[in-house]
């Protein structure tokens, strides 16, 4: 027997090598980014636009913050951070994949976002910022993302000012046994199938159903943040627990 | 996630008309940044606007973070006529105002002066009679909004010179500054008066 097993990590419904994930997201990701907003948008049938709502709502965010957009992909969030931060207001908009940035930042150009956006490629495990650096992270649909979410979390805290806030959203476990098995056709039959046809990519799209599936429900990440050093966790489920929306505080 | 989605709506229809008057953001400009929150206790909703300079931003929220404040129930305040009713519902505790008043009336003001031809941009979209009709329906729904508009604005102009004096207006400030200008140029005078009677002694 191998004295030193190889440590393990979900990709998707799969067992793989934890060190081999990374780069499995980022195929993933390379694959889908040209394509993304548009399956966004098809997906969800739009809603993701209320769940991201929702999401600055609960940021308290003002003119003068500094802002991490983790995970920040094409950069919906980073959009409206970057305005309601205002000129002396800073927005990290921070991604693993060079792909999903590259489109992120030719978007918020395109909207006329220059200034105050920084563009920085960063994994969430080991973020490369000194302590207490930001008023508010953000991380929204990367977390079930990254290997060890733990450390992820841990290192967000780290980077956290004292006062600050850690704000997930995530897919999560709907309320209802109902929903949760209709929203499991969709996600396993439809959603690859949508994928194959407008992304050419069902690979991708299963990966994403599968990953989705495996992530830590609303109890857990929300122990999951206490662990990491998170005070005042709470969580709110929205569109029926589908999606969760968890808020902790660095003191 | 109804309410965020009618906010959104909201949102979206607020941003069409700085769209479509031009003058809009520049008689936004004075209020960039500043967040007004409008809480409606009876639906207990808050809602915050902010302007960023480019785009206004509606949402419903829980934070209490704000610029300037406005609280109570939605029939007072759709029936804030007489502004001499206010130093009394709020007494009552039936409205509360917080901050700095200054910022509801920049927002109201850009507001109640917008000038958009609606048909004319309706028609573009479905065509001149429907365009016609939806704009009496619309028309009917504003009036009553400009009811409600108008009495916001009388309310805090009025409450502004208000016995209860929350702020001090810019104009009150200049005034305030020539009045000690004047003390001063007083104050040296007589010095110089006292100064010559210390001497000619
Ligand atoms: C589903 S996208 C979400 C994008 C965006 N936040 C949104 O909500 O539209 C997930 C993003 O997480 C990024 N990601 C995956 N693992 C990561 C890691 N370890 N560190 C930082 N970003 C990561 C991917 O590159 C991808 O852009």
């Amino acid at each position: 027997m191998n004295e030193n097993p190889e440590k393990t990590a979900h990709f998707g419904y799969k067992t793989v090598a934890e060190t081999e994930k990374a780069s499995m997201v980022a195929d993933v990701f390379h694959s889908v980014a040209t394509k993304y907003d548009v399956m966004n948008d098809l997906m969800s049938f739009g809603i993701h636009r209320l769940w991201k709502r929702q999401t600055i709502a609960s940021s308290g965010v003002r003119k003068g913050h500094y802002v991490l957009d983790l995970a920040g992909g094409t950069g919906d969030l980073t959009a409206k951070f970057s305005q309601l931060v205002g000129d002396t207001g800073q927005v990290v908009l921070g991604d693993i994949n060079s792909s999903m940035l590259k489109v992120g930042r030719e978007k918020l150009h395109n909207l006329g976002l220059v200034g105050n956006i920084d563009y920085v490629q960063m994994n969430a495990e080991a973020l490369p910022f000194p302590d207490n650096s930001f008023d508010l992270i953000t991380i929204a649909f990367g977390l079930r993302n990254v290997t060890d979410q733990n450390k992820a979390l841990r290192s967000m805290y780290r980077i956290l000012k004292p006062g600050g806030r850690l704000l997930v959203l995530e897919f999560s476990k709907p309320e209802h046994e109902l929903l949760n098995k209709a929203y499991d056709f969709y996600s396993f039959n439809l959603l690859p199938k949508m994928g194959e046809l407008v992304a050419n990519d069902g690979e991708s799209y299963k990966y994403l159903a599968e990953s989705i599936r495996m992530h830590p429900d609303q109890e857990t990440l929300k122990t999951m943040m206490n662990d990491a050093g998170f005070e005042q966790t709470t969580y709110q489920n929205l569109t029926g627990g589908i999606v969760a929306l968890h808020r902790g505080f660095k003191y | 996630m109804l309410t965020n989605f009618l906010v959104a709506v909201v949102e979206r229809i607020l941003n069409t008309a700085l769209v479509l008057d031009s003058t809009l953001i520049a008689k936004l400009k004075p209020v960039t940044q500043q967040r007004l929150l409008i809480d409606i206790r009876d639906w207990q909703q808050q809602f915050v606007v902010v302007f960023t300079g480019q785009n206004l931003h509606l949402y419903n929220t829980k934070e209490t973070l704000y610029d300037c404040m406005i609280s109570a129930n939605i029939d007072t305040l759709m029936a804030l006529q007489n502004p001499a009713m206010l130093t009394q519902l709020i007494r009552q505790d039936k409205l509360d105002l917080q901050g700095d008043l200054n910022i509801a009336q920049g927002y109201s003001n850009a507001f109640a002066a917008m000038d958009i031809d609606w048909p004319e941009h309706l028609s573009r979209y479905i065509g001149d009679v429907p365009a016609q009709q939806v704009w009496q329906l619309i028309t009917q729904l504003k009036s009553q909004g400009d009811k409600t508009q108008l009495k916001l604005n009388n309310t805090i102009t009025h409450l502004c010179q208000d016995e209860l004096a929350v702020t001090i207006h810019p104009i009150e400030l200049e005034q305030f500054k020539q009045h000690t200008r004047q003390l001063k140029g007083q104050v040296a005078q007589l010095e110089m008066r006292i100064n010559q009677l210390l001497q000619s002694n």
